[in-house]
């Protein structure tokens, strides 16, 4: 995936991406994001982890300018979240799919990318389609699609523009072997043009290639460093843990089978 | 310019060049699926028969012209009365506004357009104009029927009530609208809102009590009663009224970028929900959709605590009031002003204006919904209704008792809204006497509405209709007819009493019948069978 890098009203010299200070959301008495202090730097790839309810989705909204904190500062590429230049370095591919109910995926996919101006897009979207398994289908209203189908569809939608910050949360979520395997090199191809990547998820694939692990728990931050020392504390699943054994990358063995 | 800064504005230009093309291609497939030919016909058949009905009804009620005396008081109190309607219209949008209202989006424009890197102002623009639009053309309407009544009654021609009772309309649903556009925009703390809100009313009030016009408010109000001018007022003041309206159209329009992603989203999901509950006429939904969107919440803390109670007795009447008592301020407010409303129309219906009579009914039946708001919890879980030791229909009745309570109250603001604005001793002997039974009434046609099974005939929409119509037209009549027969009834020298009296036995039956109905209706539909 080629990413473009964008012209953007002048921002103060920074080499992270994004920097969150004191990031703080509360829902009346629910905490829901304790103080929180960030930083990621380009190229990083970074899993989001925790269990349900533990901030995540809460979060990536607020880097991506959908909700405010309460408290504290975030900036993104030097622009605070949810401002114009902000928006233009950020991609969000949301937990639910979202299109509108009358365009199908090719006029989705030309939409976006002409809102955010992305170059040469005709063609981008096609190669997306290719590797994302729907080259068939552009000209289909996603709203008709499957659940995994909408998640393809989405996560097209997410890679068609250019960013250097991109925010997924559950992307994984529906999606049969062969588009995760296909998500984890778009991941991989992102993070290696220069984009930071944060990825919510709970399956092992992101861990095996992330650079980094942050783990919340009720809105705390647990956990922040290498992927395999989070398995190690417990934050993510080993790779061999039965239960996930249907949902990783390598088939698990057939019921009953010895 | 720099060069940064010529990529960067042509690049939004590009985005705005993009969201301009694709609503035009979203609006070209929309036409090019509307039979036109169908729609037009259904439209003349509305206008027709819609205009010939409202001049026919207002017609036959040939109600009697005001007298000098009464156009002197219009004229003294008109504007200032009609300034507070204009003042809780602005109030009612401020609080909308703080609260992310009004625009409602759809999902995908808050995830694609709003978080692309695109102004949002220029964005928001086109869905706010269509929304003030289809307002301000509701408001025109409004205008106009109001405008035909009151031509019937008051001196003055008939083209200019029409004429000034559209503008008057149209105007102040334009302010409301974008006094809640402003607000949220604007991101106006709810404090605030509240604040302006009062001073708003206030000096709406005072110019009631001061018989003035100085307030913006109270000038919008002497022009929907321009047509009974003195000769020598000026038109200066009507039209500083009209200036700022369109002061704030223009400030709301040009301060849409603030609006808050937060509640765009919030209102984006409600928002679709609720089209689908009123497609299905699900009013039960559509009550707490609604009650969502406007973030309606009952209080965590109730505004008084009810002493501890042991055992089974009046646990339902208990429950009940431990619901009324957590209402949010709002709901307080609104049902009150819903009663002084139904007692201002009662008196206005007893003068003369016959119409009236529809907004007090149909203003009773809007606090009803919320006064019946636990029988609606309890069809909210019918599995635990079913599973309790007592019948459903024993249930629901005990529950309407303390409903009943509550609207006698409503109907106790009415009585007292009606003596205070100089209700004859007639009319307040007549409003003790419908009182009870309009308080019931109203409350079983509440209940018969929020318990409607929208699916039931999804396959027979006519009784669907019929069943969504029938509790408005039995409020309309048990609550009207009452107070109808006992004008008359004084008109020609009768006990207006006398004929209350005489109507309610029938009011009290149909009463009887309707909740005889939902018992069965409930014990049909219950998911546990005994």
């Amino acid at each position: 995936m080629t990413r473009t890098k964008r012209k953007r009203k002048p921002a103060p010299s920074e080499s992270a991406v994004l920097v969150t200070n004191g990031l703080r959301r509360e829902y009346g008495d629910l905490i829901a994001l304790a103080p929180l202090d960030l930083q990621i730097a380009p190229g990083e790839l970074v899993a989001l982890v925790g269990a349900n309810g533990a901030g995540k989705t809460t979060l990536l909204a607020i880097i991506a300018g959908l909700l405010e904190p309460s408290h504290g500062t975030i900036r993104v590429c030097g622009a605070p979240a949810g401002s114009l230049a902000a928006r233009a370095e950020t991609s969000y591919i949301p937990d639910t799919p979202i299109f509108y109910q009358d365009l199908s995926l090719g006029e989705h996919l030309e939409y976006v990318a002409r809102l955010h101006a992305a170059p040469d897009w005709p063609r981008h979207a096609a190669s997306l389609l290719e590797q994302l398994g729907l080259a068939q289908w552009g000209d289909k209203l996603p709203t008709q699609f499957s659940r995994g189908m909408r998640q393809k569809a989405s996560l097209a939608l997410g890679f068609i523009r250019p960013f250097s910050l991109l925010l997924a949360d559950e992307p994984f979520d529906g999606l049969d072997p062969a588009s995760r395997g296909a998500l984890v090199e778009m991941l991989r191809a992102a993070a290696a043009s220069g984009a930071a990547v944060i990825v919510s998820t709970h399956r092992t694939e992101v861990a095996d290639i992330s650079s980094r692990c942050i783990a919340l728990h009720d809105g705390e931050l647990v956990y922040d460093g290498p992927p395999d020392q989070a398995v190690v504390a417990g934050h993510l699943p080993p790779r061999d843990d039965p239960l996930l054994g249907a949902e990783v990358g390598e088939p698990g063995p057939a019921p009953g089978a010895r | 310019m720099s060069a940064d800064a010529a990529a960067w504005d042509a690049h939004e230009a590009s985005g705005l060049e993009a969201l301009r093309d694709l609503r035009a291609a979203r609006r070209r497939r929309y036409a090019e699926q509307i039979d036109w030919i169908e729609n037009l016909y259904r439209l003349y058949l509305g206008v027709i028969f819609g205009g010939w009905g409202l001049a026919l009804i207002s017609g036959a009620l040939a109600d009697v012209r005001v007298d000098r005396h009464a156009v002197e008081q219009i004229h003294r109190y008109g504007p200032a009365a009609l300034g507070m309607l204009v003042a809780l219209a602005v109030a009612g949008g401020l609080r909308s506004g703080a609260r992310g209202g009004p625009l409602v989006l759809e999902a995908a424009d808050v995830q694609h357009v709003l978080l692309s890197p695109v102004d949002r102002g220029a964005a928001l623009r086109g869905p706010a104009v269509r929304r003030l639009r289809t307002a301000g053309f509701v408001g025109v309407v409004a205008g106009l029927i109001v405008g035909n009544f009151a031509f019937r009654r008051l001196p003055g021609a008939p083209a200019q009530w029409l004429f000034f009772g559209a503008a008057f309309g149209g105007i102040v649903a334009e302010l409301g609208l974008a006094s809640a556009m402003i607000a949220s925009g604007r991101r106006i703390h709810r404090g605030a809102v509240l604040l302006l809100s009062v001073l708003i009313a206030g000096w709406s009030l005072a110019d009631l009590f001061g018989h003035r016009v100085t307030s913006p408010a109270s000038m919008l109000g002497a022009l929907a009663l321009w047509p009974v001018h003195h000769p020598g007022d000026s038109f200066a003041l009507p039209a500083v009224g009209v200036a700022v309206a369109a002061a704030a159209v223009g400030i709301a329009l040009t301060g849409l970028a603030g609006t808050s992603l937060e509640a765009a989203r919030r209102r984006a999901g409600l928002a679709a929900q609720l089209r689908f509950a009123v497609t299905t006429q699900d009013l039960r939904a559509v009550i707490l959709l609604r009650r969502q969107l406007a973030s309606e919440i009952p209080r965590s803390r109730p505004w008084l605590r009810l002493a501890p109670a042991e055992g089974p007795r009046r646990a339902v009447w208990r429950r009940d009031w431990q619901s009324f008592l957590r209402w949010p301020p709002v709901r307080v407010v609104r049902v009150c002003v819903l009663g002084a409303i139904a007692g201002l129309a009662l008196l206005g219906a007893w003068r003369g204006t016959t119409p009236l009579l529809v907004v007090a009914s149909l203003a009773l039946m809007v606090a009803a919904f919320d006064a019946v708001e636990p029988v609606g919890q309890e069809v909210d879980h019918p599995t635990r209704l079913s599973l309790l030791p007592v019948a459903a229909r024993d249930v629901i009745r005990r529950h309407l008792v303390a409903s009943v309570v509550v609207m006698s109250a409503v109907l106790l603001i009415a009585a007292v809204a009606a003596t205070a604005a100089g209700a004859p001793a007639q009319l307040v002997g007549v409003l003790i006497v419908i009182a009870l039974p309009a308080a019931i009434l109203s409350l079983c046609c509440a209940a018969l509405s929020v318990t409607n099974d929208p699916y039931a005939y999804a396959l027979a929409p006519q009784i669907g209709y019929v069943q969504s119509g029938l509790p408005v037209a039995l409020v309309i009549i048990g609550v009207d007819a009452p107070v109808f027969l006992a004008r008359e009834a004084a008109r020609h020298g009768s006990s207006p009493v006398g004929a209350a009296i005489g109507a309610e036995f029938v009011v009290l039956l149909i009463c009887w019948g309707v909740v005889a109905w939902l018992g069965h209706r409930l014990a049909k539909s219950s998911p546990v069978r005994s």
